[in-house]
């Protein structure tokens, strides 16, 4: 029998809400990133949610709701799959413009776990243009939002933090123990059950 | 071989004095250890937050590691500069932390701090900005040599580690 060489992260989670002070009517669309090793097995790579409106109470927040249900196959951890969330709004003049880019890894530990990524938008390099682009909506974007998921050519980028985005992810993992890889401490990862916990004698026992 | 994967993140920067921060880091590592993916250097972007106070980077960090030995843990040390509106680098910071050694999530707060000059070089940097910088970057992860340094407590990065371990186990070694 072939030893398979192959595990699989099966990633069940929502983008859930957002924190933007000054816009209002914002969608979000994310996108999966990986490495070459990885493949999507099943669940959607990329998609887009509903526009929604700032809370008209204190809080200002944008509630999406938004499933994120993906499942990933692997042999090797390099290339971790990230997710890109880019969040658009409709400005004064009725345009679709770009309000941010955020980025995070699909977390390595299987569970739950909750994540607040900043988003940040492109900046104009000087002020006329910054004018012109607020007249024309034609403000500065990405080309290909996955950029931001990369380490390389970041440094020529200048960025405007302007927001929050909040992602809860529930992880689950499958042969990451059997091909050696270890992504909890050794003291958490063994769990040790009395063997009669929940049998009765002759009897179907009741949780 | 023992092999360690390290993916994550630098979240951010807090607690300088200004805003439109960008940061330098690399990996450095003794000599058993091997880079066999990933970027081991990078820079991140320049950020200049719109309404709260921390400059957030977002820079996604990926690198596969094997061991032969433990000597020499991988170290990952930053740099931390001010862009100005006209384009001038400013050092704002030195610092540096271990990867974590045990496998997991880890939210690390990376202290820093930038040497100091003399009196007069310290008013002069509050006119006109620069200051002293490291002639030998290696000082910051290294501790020979470091009494001939004066500095100056900054601010904090943020960085979330995930630590991915294989084989440790294997040798015997527990983490």
């Amino acid at each position: 029998m072939a030893t398979s060489s192959v595990f699989l992260v099966n990633v069940a989670g929502q983008i859930e809400t957002g924190e933007f002070q000054e816009f209002d009517d914002l969608y979000c669309k994310y996108c999966f990133v990986y490495g070459p090793d990885w493949l999507i097995t099943s669940g959607l790579e990329e998609s887009i949610s509903q526009i929604t409106k700032k809370s008209e109470d204190e809080r200002q927040l944008f509630c999406w709701n938004f499933p994120l249900d993906v499942t990933f196959k692997s042999t090797n951890p390099y290339g971790w799959p990230q997710l890109v969330v880019h969040v658009y709004g409709l400005d004064v003049f009725g345009v679709d413009t770009i309000r941010g880019y955020g980025v995070t890894h699909v977390p390595i530990t299987p569970g739950r776990h909750k994540r607040i990524i900043p988003v940040f938008v492109p900046e104009s390099s000087s002020t006329l243009q910054k004018l012109t682009s607020w007249f024309l909506s034609n403000r500065p974007e990405f080309v290909d939002p996955r950029v931001v998921a990369q380490g390389e050519g970041r440094e020529v980028t200048r960025v405007r933090s302007q927001g929050f985005v909040s992602v809860s992810f529930n992880v689950v993992m499958k042969d990451m123990k059997k091909l050696g890889y270890d992504v909890l401490p050794s003291d958490l990862s063994t769990v040790n059950v009395p063997e009669n916990v929940g049998v009765q004698q002759g009897r179907v026992s009741e949780a | 071989m023992a092999e360690i994967h390290v993916i994550g993140q630098i979240v951010g920067a807090t607690g300088f004095p200004e805003h439109s921060l960008f940061c330098k880091w690399g990996i450095h590592t003794g000599g058993a250890w091997k880079i066999l993916a990933g970027l081991r250097e990078g820079q991140t972007q320049v950020d200049n937050p719109q309404n709260h106070q921390a400059a957030y980077f977002s820079h996604p960090i990926d690198i596969h590691f094997a061991t032969k030995g433990l000597q020499g843990w991988p170290k990952i040390h930053f740099q931390v500069w001010h862009q100005d509106s006209f384009g001038r680098n400013e050092l704002y910071g030195y610092g540096f932390c271990h990867v974590p050694t045990s496998p997991g999530i880890h939210n690390i707060e990376c202290p820093t701090w930038r040497p100091c000059g003399t009196f007069r070089e310290q008013v002069s940097q509050s006119f006109l900005g620069g200051g002293p910088q490291l002639k030998n970057p290696d000082m910051i992860y290294s501790g020979a040599d470091r009494y001939q340094l004066r500095t100056i407590a900054m601010g904090k990065i943020h960085l979330q580690l995930g630590i991915i371990l294989r084989n440790f186990d294997k040798y015997g070694i527990e983490c």
